[in-house]
């Protein structure tokens, strides 16, 4: 097999786990307050999250990149204190990255949070069990589908990402350059049995992808009504 | 409680005890006056003071029903009224009967009331022991 | 000792309406909060719990002030020394009955109390069964063990036998009782079941529209103890039987079931389950002695 697509695929792949992981960690105590809170920033919070679905994707990709970029003071400043360049990296992309897939992994989380019924956390509370300990014993195990549904759609939507990549990582081989930037980059060459190549195993994997989570969340389903 | 079963006002018109137990007569016209036998005494009881508004309460299977009534007996409580209504079914049969235009009713066994033929507007009389009245203060 | 003096304005389907409780409990008592839906029982038990806060007012739990408006003290519910059973049980369904029961203890006491309340409960059979492999009675069963691990000060019962059969209630109002004499904790049961409130307490708080309407012993509250009568019961109906013009009215009263005649106009006001009194003339019993 061709040399180019394996790197290709692996960083496409590295890319969306570690974007998924750390959206995890983010998303987590981010869609707890979302789903608890009664502070009024909450609808702005809100409305930023989810800014991602409706924005084009090159918008962010272009303020990253002018942000980021070491003439910016951020990017001068990151830069020279910490040795660290977002713009055409591989960091740069996990940047773009979750940011972009935020609201896949928010949504699914703050439903989560709220389906979990209110007197669980009320009886954890009158038991004097502390917040984060309901949180891993309680909150989150009776959230599995949440969890779930988050971490897919966060990895599918980043395997599939564009224009926000492309804007900030541009097409660098083994360290920018995605599946769907090759594909891009293959049609442009007129190089169509590559491009094809990398879209079915793309098409492939994220049907089989969804399709496992739908076989879950059916046996989460059954459990709960017995 | 009120008109569910047999129920009468009246006013105590004398109180007479003995330890725990007084006997009480309750005048509900100036021709009707009922005895009741209770495990009460005037220290105890609030209500239970010659003067007060009372109600006479007793169990429409305690009361009995006689005609042409002679020679002598001990009840107390025996008063002259009109059958306004029979209604008998099975073993028992519901006499209503209405005295001073207070109703009473009685429950008897269908036996006796075929016995004695009863019908509506006969002239009877009503008894019931004292030691069956219970009362009921406000 | 817990001194209550609360009020809160609540929104309701009919409008606003006030919440004004006061009332003083002494240790180790076991109280029922009495009313129709809506009344605000439970927004009062939410209250002493913390997980609702009051307009103003305060609440004192043995000279601790848990809530005081004036000095803004608003303990959380994690500070306060309570044992509360939901309405729905609120178990955790991803822990087994024993996890459930023990999750707040610490480590080290977690064996020995988790198996003490699984033995005095009956549980132990089902130590490692998760809540919805559970029967209405044990679920409840486990939502009481649980509020008792922590050996709380209070004791806050939210309708916990509401949604369980007669027979299944009159058992677990048993073992309530016993529970509670074994482990003493001051006890508020929010209920709307006469026949729960006689048996259970001594006191009752009745609630109406947010007040206090009446409070004192069940019978002083409920029952018509103008009457006479010496040989007199509480009971609840539990079965009414025609027997051609008469009925016969099977009341439960403590563990028996008596049996009295009613006339179809007693019958009128009567229907299964409703809480009643039963009289008699105290001529009429017969008294024996039975064979020891």
């Amino acid at each position: 097999m061709n040399p180019d697509f394996t790197q290709t695929m692996i960083l496409t792949f590295q890319v969306a786990a570690i974007t998924t992981i750390i959206l995890l960690v983010l998303g987590i105590p981010l869609s707890y307050w979302l789903a608890y809170t009664n502070n009024r920033s909450k609808t702005v919070v809100e409305t930023l999250v989810s800014m991602p679905l409706v924005l084009p994707p090159t918008v962010l990709g272009f303020y990253l990149l002018v942000f980021f970029s070491p003439v910016n003071p951020v990017g001068g400043f990151l830069d020279s204190w910490f040795n660290l360049r977002l713009v055409f990296s591989f960091e740069g992309i996990i940047v773009g990255s979750v940011l972009f897939s935020l609201p896949f992994m928010i949504h699914p989380l703050q439903s989560g949070f709220g389906a979990v019924p209110a007197t669980l956390r009320e009886a954890a509370a009158t038991l004097g069990i502390s917040r984060v300990k309901t949180l891993f014993t309680i909150l989150l195990p009776n959230m599995k589908p949440g969890i779930l549904a988050g971490c897919v759609l966060s990895f599918a939507h980043t395997v599939g990402e564009f224009g926000v990549v492309l804007m900030v990582g541009g097409n660098i081989p083994g360290v920018t350059r995605m599946a769907s930037i090759a594909i891009y980059d293959r049609v442009e060459a007129l190089d169509y049995a590559t491009a094809h190549q990398y879209a079915f195993v793309l098409f492939a994997i994220t049907f089989a992808i969804l399709l496992l989570v739908y076989m879950v969340n059916r046996r989460f389903a059954r459990m709960e009504l017995t | 409680m009120g008109s569910d079963m047999n129920s009468i006002p009246g006013t105590i018109a004398a109180i007479d005890t003995d330890g725990n137990l007084s006997l009480v007569d309750i005048e509900v016209t100036s021709d009707f006056r009922m005895s009741a036998l209770i495990v009460e005494t005037p220290e105890h009881c609030p209500w239970l003071k010659t003067g007060h508004k009372i109600k006479i309460l007793f169990k429409e299977t305690e009361v009995s029903i006689a005609r042409n009534l002679s020679g002598q007996i001990s009840l107390r409580n025996r008063f002259a009224a009109t059958i306004t209504d029979i209604r008998s079914e099975g073993m028992l049969a519901e006499i209503t009967l209405e005295r001073a235009g207070h109703q009473v009713v009685s429950i008897i066994t269908s036996r006796s009331a075929q016995r004695m033929e009863l019908k509506t507007g006969d002239q009877v009389e009503w008894l019931v022991k004292a030691n069956e009245v219970s009362l009921t203060g406000n | 000792m817990i001194q209550v003096h609360v009020s809160k304005r609540l929104h309701t389907a009919e409008g606003p309406m006030d919440l004004v409780f006061s009332g003083t409990i002494e240790q180790g008592e076991f109280i029922t909060l009495f009313g129709p839906s809506g009344a605000g029982k439970t927004t009062l038990l939410r209250m002493i719990a913390g997980l609702t806060t009051p307009d103003s007012g305060t609440i004192i739990v043995d000279g601790q002030p848990w809530f005081d408006s004036g000095r803004r003290i608003n303990l959380s519910p994690r500070r306060r020394s309570i044992g509360m059973v939901f309405q729905d049980y609120a178990l955790f369904p991803n822990l087994t009955v024993a996890e459930n029961i023990g999750l707040a203890l610490p480590r080290e006491k977690r064996g020995v109390i988790v198996g003490e309340l699984l033995e005095v409960a009956g549980l132990q059979e089902l130590a490692g069964r998760k809540p919805d492999k559970l029967s209405g009675g044990q679920r409840q069963r486990v939502a009481l063990a649980r509020a008792l691990a922590l050996k709380p000060t209070i004791l806050l019962l939210d309708e916990p036998l509401s949604a369980l059969d007669l027979q299944m209630r009159l058992k677990l109002q048993d073992e309530l009782l016993r529970l509670h004499q074994r482990y003493q904790p001051t006890t508020l049961l929010v209920s709307h079941d006469l026949s729960e409130v006689f048996r259970l307490s001594r006191r009752v708080f009745v609630l109406d529209r947010g007040e206090v309407t009446r409070s004192g012993s069940p019978t002083e509250v409920f029952s018509q103890s103008k009457i006479s009568n010496k040989f007199r019961f509480n009971g609840e109906v539990v079965h009414i039987k025609p027997s051609g013009v008469v009925y016969i009215v099977h009341v439960l009263v403590g563990q028996d079931i008596v049996q009295v005649i009613a006339s179809e106009r007693e019958i009128a006001t009567l229907k299964v389950g409703k809480r009643v009194l039963i009289a008699s003339k105290a001529f009429n019993p017969l008294i024996m002695p039975l064979d020891e």
